[in-house]
C-alpha cells in the first residue's frame, strides 16, 4: 500500500505520532538510567555510571528464587493453556457445535472480569476447598489469565487458514486427522507460537492476580519487585526493573520475528 | 438401489455425527470445566457474600443482608470512591484516544518503516510488567525536586516550587494512559487500515483541507476501533489496582484498592464483595453499553443517511 501520509498534515502526523513514542518510552528510558546511577537513591538525573546494583541484585538469593518461580510459573501455565487451548479453539472454529460462540464467550471472559476480582475469588475458593497450597493456587490463577490469550491467536491464525486447502486435502480421500496434522497444523504453528510467548510474558508480568495467592516461600518476580519497592530505595529497584525490561524487549523481537506483532496481536 | 444408497448414506452420516460430537465435547470440555470450576463458580461465591452477613467473630452467614451496598452507595466517602472511579476511567479513555490517532495514523499509513516502528515501540511496553511501568511513573513524577518532570521545569526555569502531581488521581490517569495506550492503538490502526483511501482522496480532489478530511471521513469512519479501544481502556482502567495503589495515594482512591483494604485491613469479607459486584458491574456495563450505543448510532446514521 503506498504511503498516504504526505503534505503539512502527514507532517504533523509524524511530529504528533513521535511526541507519543517519546511519552510511551521515557518511564522505561528513565528507569533503566537510574539503574547505573552511583547515587545512593533512586532519583534523577542519574549520576555517574556502576553496574554494582546489577551484580547485588543478580547474586542475591531472593532475586534468584524469585526469578525461578516466575519462569517455572510462567513456562507451566503455557503448557497448560495450550493443551486446554487449542484444541478448544480448534472446536470452536471448525465444527459448528451448538453453543459455540457462548462457550467462546465463556472462555475469553478473564478478559472482562477485572483480574483483582478473579484473584481474590480463587483465594476464597481455595480456602473453601481446605487447598492451602500457593504454588498450586498460582499456577491455576496463571492458567485463567493466560488461556483467553491462547484461545484468542489460535482462533485468529485459524481464520486465515485457506480452508480451500483444508477440503481439497478431504476431496482428495485424507482423514479428517490427517488434514489437520499435515495441512491445518503447518499453517497456524507460527500463531500458535506467537500466543505461547505471549502467554509466557503475560504470566512472567502478572502482579494482581499473584499479590493475592502467592507467599513468602512462593513469590513470583513482580510481586518481589513491590515487595521490595516498600523497603528499598536504592537503584537496585531500577536495576530489577531493567532486567524485566530486557526480558520484554527479547519477548518482542521474538513475536516480531515469529509471525510479525501485527499478527501476534491478532489484528 | 438409489433409495438404499441414500439410506445408507444417511446412516452413516447419523454414525459419523455422533462420535464427531463425542470428540468435539472431549477436545472442548476441558477448557470449559476448567474454567466454570475456577472462575465462573468462585466469582459467583464471591459476589454472593455481598448479600450476607459478617459477625464480630468474622463467620460470613445468613441473613441476607443489602447493608453492604447501602453503606457503598449511601456512605459519602464510599459514593466518591465510585464516582471518582468512573471519573479517572473516563478521563483516561478520552485521553487515550486523543493520544492514539498520531500513532495509529502513522502505523496505517505511514511509509513501511515508521509503520514498523512505531507499531513496536507502542506495543513494546504491553509486555513490561505494570508495576515497573508504575514505577517508572513514580520517578516521573516525583514530588521532590529529584522527579523527572520536576527537573525538567526547573531546567525550563518555571521556579524552584516542585509541582505536586504524584499522589493524586492525575498520576494515576497519566499512567494509565501510558499502560493501557497500546490496547486503544491497535483495534483503531486496524480499523483505520480498513478504510478505502479513496474516500479520503475524493475529499481532498473536492477541495477538502487535510484536517477536514479527516474529521469527516477518517475519524467516523474509524469509529469501531475507536469504540473498541474505548470499551478496553475505560473497564481495564476501572477494575484496576496497582497504578491507583502505587500512584493515586489516599486523594487518588480507586475501587480496587479500595477493596484491597477491606480484605487486608478491615477484614470486612462482605463489603469487599459489594465493592467487586460493583466493578464487574462497571467491567459489564463498559463492554455491553459502549457496543450497544455505538450499534444504536450506527443505525440511526444508516437511517439518516437513507432518508436523505
Amino acid at each position: 500500500m503506498a504511503a498516504r501520509l504526505s503534505g503539512g498534515g502527514g507532517f504533523v502526523t509524524y511530529l504528533l505520532a513521535a511526541a507519543v513514542l517519546i511519552f510511551v518510552l521515557a518511564p522505561l528510558v528513565v528507569v533503566v538510567a537510574v539503574s547505573f546511577s552511583t547515587t545512593p537513591l533512586a532519583t534523577f538525573p542519574p549520576v555517574g555510571f556502576t553496574t554494582s546494583w546489577y551484580e547485588g541484585v543478580l547474586a542475591s538469593d531472593d532475586f534468584q528464587s524469585a526469578f525461578i518461580v516466575s519462569v517455572t510459573l510462567a513456562l507451566s501455565a503455557t503448557v497448560a493453556s495450550f493443551v486446554l487451548g487449542v484444541p478448544a479453539a480448534y472446536v470452536l472454529n471448525r465444527w459448528n457445535l451448538p453453543g459455540s460462540r457462548a462457550i467462546e464467550t465463556l472462555l475469553l471472559s478473564p478478559f472482562i472480569l477485572p483480574i483483582l476480582i478473579t484473584g481474590l475469588a480463587l483465594l476464597q475458593f481455595m480456602a473453601l476447598m481446605k487447598v492451602r497450597d500457593a504454588a498450586l493456587g498460582l499456577f491455576i490463577g496463571h492458567v485463567l489469565v493466560t488461556l483467553p490469550y491462547l484461545v484468542r491467536t489460535v482462533t485468529a491464525s485459524l481464520k486465515q487458514v485457506d480452508r480451500s486447502l483444508e477440503e481439497a486435502a478431504l476431496t482428495l480421500g485424507a482423514p479428517p486427522w490427517k488434514v489437520f496434522t499435515k495441512v491445518t497444523v503447518p499453517q497456524i504453528v507460527p500463531g500458535i507460537a506467537a500466543g505461547c510467548l505471549f502467554c509466557f510474558m503475560v504470566s512472567f508480568d502478572e502482579f494482581p492476580l499473584s499479590f493475592w495467592l502467592s507467599n513468602a516461600e512462593t513469590m513470583p518476580l513482580p510481586i518481589f519487585l513491590q515487595n521490595s519497592m516498600t523497603k528499598i530505595f536504592d537503584p537496585s529497584i531500577a536495576a530489577i526493573s531493567s532486567l524485566m525490561i530486557l526480558t520484554a524487549a527479547v519477548a518482542v523481537i521474538g513475536l516480531e520475528k515469529l509471525v510479525g506483532l501485527r499478527r501476534a496481536m491478532s489484528v | 438401489m438409489t433409495s438404499s444408497a441414500l439410506e445408507q448414506g444417511e446412516a452413516m452420516a447419523k454414525k459419523g455425527v455422533l462420535p464427531r460430537l463425542a470428540v468435539g465435547a472431549a477436545l472442548l470440555l476441558p477448557a470449559l470445566v476448567f474454567v466454570i470450576v475456577f472462575l465462573v463458580l468462585p466469582s459467583l461465591i464471591l459476589l454472593g457474600y455481598s448479600v450476607l452477613t459478617q459477625s464480630q467473630g468474622g463467620d460470613i452467614s445468613l441473613p441476607l443482608t443489602l447493608g453492604s451496598y447501602e453503606r457503598l452507595i449511601f456512605s459519602a466517602t464510599y459514593r466518591r470512591v465510585v464516582l471518582l472511579t468512573l471519573r479517572v476511567a473516563l478521563l483516561t479513555s478520552l485521553l487515550t484516544a486523543l493520544l492514539a490517532y498520531p500513532a495509529a495514523m502513522v502505523i496505517a499509513y505511514g511509509k513501511p518503516v515508521f509503520s514498523r516502528i512505531t507499531m513496536i515501540l507502542v506495543v513494546a511496553p504491553l509486555v513490561v510488567s505494570v508495576i515497573v511501568r508504575t514505577y517508572g511513573w513514580q520517578l516521573m513524577l516525583s514530588n521532590s525536586p529529584t522527579g523527572v518532570l520536576n527537573w525538567m521545569l526547573h531546567a525550563l526555569g518555571t521556579g524552584p516550587t516542585p509541582v505536586r502531581v504524584l499522589y493524586t488521581e492525575w498520576a494515576t490517569v497519566i499512567a494509565s494512559v501510558h499502560v493501557f495506550l497500546p490496547l486503544m492503538v491497535l483495534p483503531l490502526s486496524a480499523s483505520l487500515g480498513r478504510i478505502n483511501p479513496s474516500l479520503n482522496e475524493a475529499a481532498r480532489i473536492l477541495g477538502a483541507p487535510a484536517w477536514r478530511a479527516f474529521l469527516r471521513v477518517t475519524l467516523p469512519l474509524s469509529l469501531p476501533g475507536l469504540v473498541a479501544g474505548v470499551t478496553i481502556v475505560f473497564s481495564l482502567t476501572a477494575g484496576s489496582y496497582v497504578t491507583p495503589q502505587m500512584l493515586g495515594g489516599t486523594r487518588g482512591l480507586m475501587l480496587g484498592v479500595l477493596l484491597e483494604q477491606q480484605i487486608n485491613t478491615s477484614f470486612d469479607w462482605p463489603m469487599a464483595a459489594a465493592i467487586a459486584t460493583v466493578m464487574v458491574v462497571i467491567a459489564l456495563a463498559a463492554n455491553v453499553g459502549v457496543g450497544w450505543l455505538a450499534e444504536r448510532h450506527a443505525l440511526a446514521h444508516t437511517q439518516r443517511s437513507g432518508a436523505r
